[in-house]
């Protein structure tokens, strides 16, 4: 439903807009704008998220440039998903881009993505700031990323002994306050 | 900066009228059909030596006039649904080569009548015929490619090939006039390969021109 207003009012503004209304284009162009971004966007990976605002660009350009291409008797965002998904691929091919999909829902092969990680790093990040810096730094040098105590020490210019308490001190906090009950 | 552009851009508007797509394209058709019509006269009958009316009051005159317009004809319906981005049809394509597979077979049989005679299949013209046919047919497939830039084909490789058929059908339509043979097994062979030699031509350019 959500959807079919969506369409009506985007196809009633480019109608008007084919009719001559500019001030009617410029709404649909905005409009289209906050729709288009995170729609790049999501199908980029992260390290292309950049090129998204020159596509919702391309696209726009597109629109006007090709706007005799719309046929007033068929669904406006029909007409724009074309365009779009037409700008997208051309842009995926001249810059060499691997497009990648999220299949989570499709095959059990790919149920497990990057993302899931992502989300937790988030997570870790988020508990970690609880915590002073250096104790912070600590804990995700040796607990996460694999690095001895001694070296992490180091870094830090403290004695090992110093790092071990402090760590344990970072990590017994924390289990205070995430892991309440269990204690 | 993309609201720079939207400045610019609804700045630019210019009211279209409704089918302007369709407009266009018949606009450029008729151009392209009248520069075609203009070679018979100008290239074939002066330069080639073909007098105007070599089959005149033969049935295979007719015949041929049919079958080029038929082809012609199925590709000015694929071209409106290929020039757009949402659209596809492919239809035509397939009942074109139908339409060329049964014209073989028809002449296949007409030729066995005729007790599989050279002649019949090679008439006099039949080296020089498919490329006549491209030659006839080029102002038009130039013109019509020309005006399809404005659009925007979900696929540039299919609307070329629309075009190249359309363009192929009706030239082959305008050579009939300039063409002394009668043969059945001619034009399904001749006329067939010369309108799907334009075809692919204007796939092949359809492909890099009608980009967008």
């Amino acid at each position: 439903m959500q959807a079919d207003a969506t369409e009506k009012r985007m196809r009633e503004l480019m109608l008007a807009a084919l009719d001559g209304d500019a001030a009617a284009y410029r709404r649909l162009l905005a409009e289209l704008t906050r729709y288009l971004r995170p729609w790049f966007a999501r199908r980029l990976s992260p390290s292309h998220a950049s090129h998204a605002e020159d596509l919702v660009q391309e696209t726009l350009l597109a629109l006007h440039s090709k706007r005799l291409t719309y046929d007033r008797s068929r669904p406006f965002t029909a007409w724009l998903h074309a365009v779009a998904h037409h700008k997208f691929v051309d842009h995926v091919r001249r810059h060499a881009i691997r497009p990648t999909v999220p299949l989570a829902d499709d095959a059990p092969i790919f149920a497990v993505d990057d993302s899931a990680h992502a989300a937790d790093r988030r997570d870790v990040d988020a508990v970690l700031t609880e915590v002073p810096e250096r104790t912070a730094d600590l804990i995700r040098q040796t607990r996460i990323e694999g690095a001895s105590v001694a070296e992490a020490a180091a870094r830090h210019g403290m004695s090992e002994t110093a790092a071990k308490v402090s760590i344990h001190r970072g990590l017994k906090s924390l289990m205070s306050k995430f892991a309440g009950s269990r204690k | 900066m993309t609201d720079d552009l939207i400045d610019r851009l609804s700045a630019d508007l210019e009211p279209t009228p409704v089918n302007a797509l369709e407009k266009r394209l018949f606009l450029a058709i008729a151009t392209g059909l009248i520069a075609t019509v203009l070679v018979g006269p100008l290239v074939l009958d002066l330069l080639v030596g073909r007098p105007f009316g070599g089959a005149w009051g033969s049935s295979m005159f007719w015949g041929k006039l049919a079958y080029t317009i038929g082809l012609g004809g199925l590709g000015l319906i694929a071209i409106p649904a290929l020039s757009r981005p949402d659209r596809r049809r492919v239809w035509p394509f397939l009942l074109a080569g139908v339409t060329i597979l049964l014209a073989l077979a028809a002449g296949a049989l007409s030729w066995m009548q005729a007790d599989w005679a050279m002649p019949v299949l090679m008439g006099g013209t039949a080296l020089v015929c498919p490329w006549l046919i491209i030659l006839t047919a080029a102002p038009l497939l130039w013109i019509l490619l020309a005006a399809m830039r404005r659009f925007a084909p979900a696929s540039p490789t299919l609307a070329g090939l629309g075009a190249g058929l359309l363009a192929g059908g009706f030239g082959a339509a305008a050579y009939a006039f300039y063409c002394g043979e009668t043969s059945m097994m001619f034009m399904a062979v001749w006329y067939s390969l010369g309108i799907a030699l334009t075809a692919l031509l204007g796939a092949i350019i359809g492909r890099y021109l009608l980009r967008w």
